[in-house]
């Protein structure tokens, strides 16, 4: 299985709306927190500011400038200047404050604490301060804005322990939401996949008794599929009733050919004409075998019988038995087996020799200016791989899936012998040996592929 | 020889009984498998050719009912299209060869001499010979006149299944199955260029030619 959060998911539909909603639910969340800072603060700012303006009012109502002076002294010297700095410029004397310096402000101001030195202790990161004239002098009141400073800390806080959990969880949720459409999505594609690779009883799993929505474009494929399968076995069915009714009457005729050839004089001309048709109906007949051959195949019985047997073996024969058809065709069959490995593979003799004896002489029927025509036997990943090229014309993409297809002929093929059966009967013996077949460039020429399920040697 | 046929179909059974007369043989051409067995077992044959599929009683059950009774006359199955599962099947019933239909006579006749006269369990030799043609089956070497021909494995193959069969008839695909372990029709005349091949090296260059085509049936090997 592929990863589920592997890199090229970030594409897929329900990750990437995962990922949507979770920054759109991250950003409104950050906006409201920003408000509800920004109205709290200038709330308790505007509450600091009234504070400071009445306190100037208080000072303000002392007419009397000592009184003023004294009065200031006494609260500058019981006023902590980490909360509250006071600080009075009189037009003549020496100034009245808890801190040693302050900046001149005007109107209502927010200090930081780098403009203030503080005369002993210490003094608050920043103060909202106040300037009026008070008596016959200037006078800063300033309030520490810790208060607004802590209400940031808790604002934080709610963002760390409040919202990244949040966020965190619903991610997680989210993708496992994602997952599960995703795994239901890579279902459909695999088995619209083995579909269209001619696999008609592949189907989707896991989605009959449930009733979202991608469940319901699944049990519309297993439908589609399902009626297809029917279609196709209909056709088979017709096909192999046909070469069993017309079994008999073929036999009758070859048996009286084949008499009247043995039993009676003819004429070199009659001769001639009887050896066609008798050559006729053994194509004939070896059409109707094959199509019977097919059938009885797929049907599945054969499948008891199989047993380890040595592809390369197979391979060998077959090769020394065709290798003089090829070579007087201009043809250069040879035969490539990997050494020292293993290359047994679960399978009836007969068949297989069949299958590879097809493959070679459908390369020697379809390429038409001869060539090398090469059988090789490798093992690849455990599997027992059998490979039959050539340098020919090779098979279109397009048509590479429906040349395994019953009765089927590319249209260049049309004229050379043959009744488009070979590869049929080839891809019905590889699905027999449970065997993988595909269709390969050879640049140029086609090679094909089969891969047969590891075995134990035998 | 004296040859017991079962065959239902009556242009086939016909087709089958007249051409084994005519090569000199004594025919009992029965259509039913229950009457076939009482025959078979009262009887004595030197071949049978039963057909799989026959009225009363099948031709695998008569076969499978003879064998029980340790008769052993040989048995030839015929078979109609389609099977790859039949031979195998045929074999395992007790059967000796196995033919499927159409099969033209030469086929038929020739598989039928090949049972009927199973090589006997005597000591293997170690020479095989034809007129002038000597295969040595210890040292790999064949000769003709005394000359050493260079024959490639699969022609040694070849003539050491014809020699072994001296005087008899041996089909194409008697002989794909034989050496080549081929049971399928490739639609070829692939035989007939491994024969011309061998015919090439062991006959061309004497007087004499030793492989024979049969007309309508295949190959044999002579004495002279």
């Amino acid at each position: 299985m592929t990863p589920v959060f592997g890199f090229n998911q970030i594409r897929s539909t329900p990750l990437r709306l995962t990922f949507l909603l979770l920054t759109i639910f991250a950003l409104a969340a950050l906006a409201c927190l920003a408000v509800a800072f920004e109205v709290t603060r200038t709330s308790i700012d505007a509450a600091v500011a009234a504070e400071l303006q009445q306190t100037i009012n208080e000072y303000r109502g002392i007419r009397d400038g000592d009184d003023l002076t004294e009065r200031l002294a006494e609260a500058a010297a019981k006023t902590d200047a980490d909360v509250r700095i006071l600080f009075y410029v009189p037009d003549r004397g020496s100034v009245v404050s808890n801190v040693a310096s302050f900046p001149p402000v005007s109107g209502v101001t927010v200090v930081s604490d780098s403009f203030i030195r503080a005369k002993s202790g210490s003094v608050s990161d920043s103060y909202l301060a106040l300037s009026a004239r008070v008596g016959a002098g200037h006078l800063i009141v300033a309030q520490s804005r810790e208060q607004v400073e802590e209400m940031g800390e808790i604002f934080l806080a709610v963002l760390l322990i409040g919202l990244l959990p949040a966020l965190l969880i619903a991610g997680l949720a989210g993708l496992w939401v994602a997952r599960g459409a995703r795994i239901k999505i890579d279902a459909i594609q695999h088995t619209l996949l083995e579909l269209k690779g001619g696999t008609l009883s592949a189907r989707i799993e896991g989605v009959e008794d449930q009733n979202d929505d991608l469940s319901g474009i699944g049990q519309e494929v297993n439908r589609m599929a399902r009626a297809q399968e029917a279609l196709v076995a209909s056709i088979r069915q017709v096909s192999s009733d046909i070469a069993h009714d017309l079994k008999t009457p073929i036999q009758r005729v070859a048996v009286v050919l084949d008499q009247v050839m043995n039993k009676t004089t003819l004429t070199e001309g009659q001769e001639e004409l009887l050896s066609k048709a008798i050559r006729e109906t053994e194509r004939i007949v070896q059409t109707f075998q094959s199509l019977l051959q097919l059938a009885q195949i797929e049907g599945g019985a054969v499948r008891d019988r199989l047993h380890s047997v040595d592809l390369a073996e197979i391979s060998r024969d077959i090769v020394d038995f065709l290798e003089v058809e090829a070579e007087e065709r201009g043809f250069a069959l040879s035969l490539r087996i990997q050494p020292d490995v293993a290359t047994c593979v679960r399978g009836d003799r007969h068949l297989l020799s069949q299958l590879i004896g097809n493959l070679v002489q459908n390369a020697l029927t379809h390429v038409p200016q001869g060539g090398p025509v090469v059988v090789g036997v490798t093992r690849t990943g455990g599997e027992t791989v059998l490979t039959v090229s050539d340098n020919g014309p090779g098979i279109p993409e397009s048509e590479r899936s429906k040349v395994l297809q019953r009765l089927y002929r590319l249209d260049q093929s049309r004229t050379t012998e043959g009744n488009g059966l070979g590869l049929s009967l080839v891809s019905a013996i590889s699905d027999l040996h449970g065997a993988r077949l595909t269709l390969e460039d050879n640049k140029p020429g086609l090679t094909v592929r089969i891969a047969f399920p590891a075995t134990e040697p035998a | 020889m004296k040859i017991l046929v079962l065959e239902d179909d009556n242009a086939i059974g016909s087709y089958i009984a007249d051409g084994l007369r005519e090569e000199g043989h004594s025919v009992d051409l029965i259509a039913d498998g229950a009457d076939g067995l009482v025959q078979a077992t009262v009887g004595s044959y030197d071949a049978m050719v039963v057909d799989r599929m026959l009225p009363g009683l099948d031709g695998m059950s008569v076969v499978k009912t003879l064998r029980a009774t340790k008769n052993l006359t040989p048995v030839l199955f015929l078979t109609s299209l389609g099977g790859v599962d039949d031979r195998i099947e045929g074999l395992l019933a007790g059967g000796d060869d196995y033919l499927v239909k159409p099969f033209s006579f030469g086929e038929l006749s020739a598989r039928i001499m090949a049972i009927s006269r199973r090589p006997r369990t005597e000591a293997e030799p170690t020479i095989l010979k034809a007129a002038d043609l000597e295969m040595d089956l210890l040292h790999r070497r064949v000769t003709r006149g005394g000359q050493t021909l260079d024959l490639l494995p699969r022609e040694f193959a070849l003539l050491e299944h014809l020699l072994r069969r001296k005087g008899r008839v041996q089909t194409r695909t008697m002989l794909m199955e034989a050496v080549w372990d081929i049971h399928y029709d490739p639609l070829t005349n692939v035989v007939d260029t491994h024969i011309s091949r061998l015919r090439g090296k062991i006959d061309k260059p004497y007087e004499t030619e030793l492989i024979e085509t049969v007309r309508g049936s295949g190959y044999r090997i002579n004495d002279v």
